[in-house]
């Protein structure tokens, strides 16, 4: 608190994060949103939070994309808009890391359902669940953007469907999802560009993603 | 009950001081998960297959669960061991002093963050960077580039140095201070690196 304090008084932007685990304390999915939803709200009455920053995690696969955790941030965000005017944000963590195709679809089903839901920014991508030293690069963040960007719009009960295509592509690879390459293993790190087999990659989750029906 | 004013940190602080005595155990245990099923049940929150909701009563419900929640429950206070409490006037005054917008970055990078309404056609703000993941000092540079130089990124989060100097950046030593600004030198560095030297960090 008493570095809110600090920010607050020097009129800096304050940025509040908050992670509900689905599956803790809270409960089950209902349970885990209104306390996303209550702890959400704490942040702009209690702590004179900006914007807040979401991020409902799975207690057993530690991630962001799962259908439970998706379908948590998607119903708290969409509750709160709704009703407020409130500035929400959702980070991203996901199971398989960096130059996989599964890593691109579980960033493209969080981004799909964080736009469609009403969200103001999105924040990513901690691929590998963040925890693995250099497994995070910009190609996740391209995704992420690319997707956002091609849903804005779209009628919420088609995104609907097009999520659930996308998260079947992926929903049976938790208990062994790809591992993927460090930054400097996928990227020529001279130059800043991501190497052939990363756009390989991303040109093969784009055709995936087009067959759900999310054109990018 | 009409409030005087919306809460600001130092009443936060004040009311936890003077907040009602919890276990931390109990409050994870019982107030937390018997708080949030009594509100489950008395708002009717039962989600179907969906995953964003196509039920406006819904979502309505779910709000107030959540503000009833809040009310009801307070906010826990570690490490004083207390709880505050706030009423559902104090919530909803705090959240009309919320801003509606905030600027990120300057110059020409600088972006706008508005509320958005539904799937709004504009889309949301693209913040890239590694969020908090561990990140090789010598990769640091180059990767917060990959993220700045993405054209649908609009402003940067960074990850966190895994050394400074080669030391390990520990928690609660000069080294973390150092690995800190060190953290932010790199990302500027980055953004300038990629011509975009005003986004938003």
């Amino acid at each position: 608190m008493n570095m809110i304090a600090g920010w607050a008084q020097s009129d800096d932007i304050i940025m509040m994060e908050q992670m509900p685990i689905f599956g803790g304390y809270c409960g089950g999915v209902e349970e885990t949103a209104i306390c996303d939803v209550a702890t959400m709200l704490a942040s702009f009455a209690l702590f004179e939070c900006d914007i807040h920053l979401d991020g409902p995690i799975h207690i057993r696969w530690g991630t962001t994309t799962t259908t439970e955790t998706l379908q948590i941030a998607a119903h708290a965000a969409a509750a709160l808009d709704r009703n407020t005017d409130l500035l929400l944000a959702n980070q991203y963590y996901t199971l398989a890391g960096p130059c996989t195709e599964m890593c691109l679809l579980e960033t493209a089903a969080q981004a799909v359902t964080d736009t469609a839901s009403g969200r103001e920014l999105v924040s990513g991508v901690a691929s590998s669940k963040g925890v693995v030293k250099d497994k995070t690069t910009g190609m996740e963040a391209r995704m992420m953007g690319e997707a956002a960007t091609v849903v804005a719009g779209m009628e919420v009960s088609e995104v609907n469907r097009i999520l659930e295509s996308i998260i079947d592509c992926y929903r049976d690879q938790y208990s062994k999802p790809p591992l993927g390459k460090r930054f400097q293993d996928c990227y020529d790190t001279k130059n800043i560009v991501p190497t052939e087999e990363y756009l390989n990659v991303y040109d093969k989750t784009l055709k995936t993603l087009n067959k759900c029906g999310l054109n990018i | 009950m009409t409030v005087s004013r919306a809460l600001n940190v130092f009443d936060s602080f004040d009311r936890f001081v003077t907040g009602s005595k919890v276990r931390e155990d109990t409050w994870d245990y019982v107030t937390i998960p018997t708080n949030a099923m009594n509100m489950k049940e008395k708002w009717n929150i039962s989600f179907d297959n969906k995953i964003i909701p196509e039920d406006d009563d819904l979502s309505d419900r779910l709000f107030h669960a959540g503000l009833e929640m809040l009310a009801v429950t307070g906010f826990y206070n570690t490490n004083l061991g207390r709880a505050l409490s706030i009423s559902e006037e104090e919530i909803l005054e705090g959240i009309k002093s919320a801003p509606k917008k905030i600027r990120l970055g300057r110059g020409k990078e600088m972006v706008s963050c508005k509320s958005r309404h539904g799937n709004s056609r504009r889309k949301p703000i693209i913040q890239g960077g590694p969020t908090g993941a561990s990140v090789s000092e010598d990769m640091f540079s180059p990767m917060m580039q990959s993220y700045a130089q993405e054209a649908t990124v609009d402003v940067l989060v960074s990850g966190v140095l895994n050394t400074v100097s080669g030391h390990p950046a520990t928690t609660n030593t000069p080294w973390e201070i150092k690995a800190t600004l060190a953290e932010i030198r790199y990302v500027r560095e980055a953004c300038c690196m990629v011509g975009r030297p005003g986004m938003g960090i």
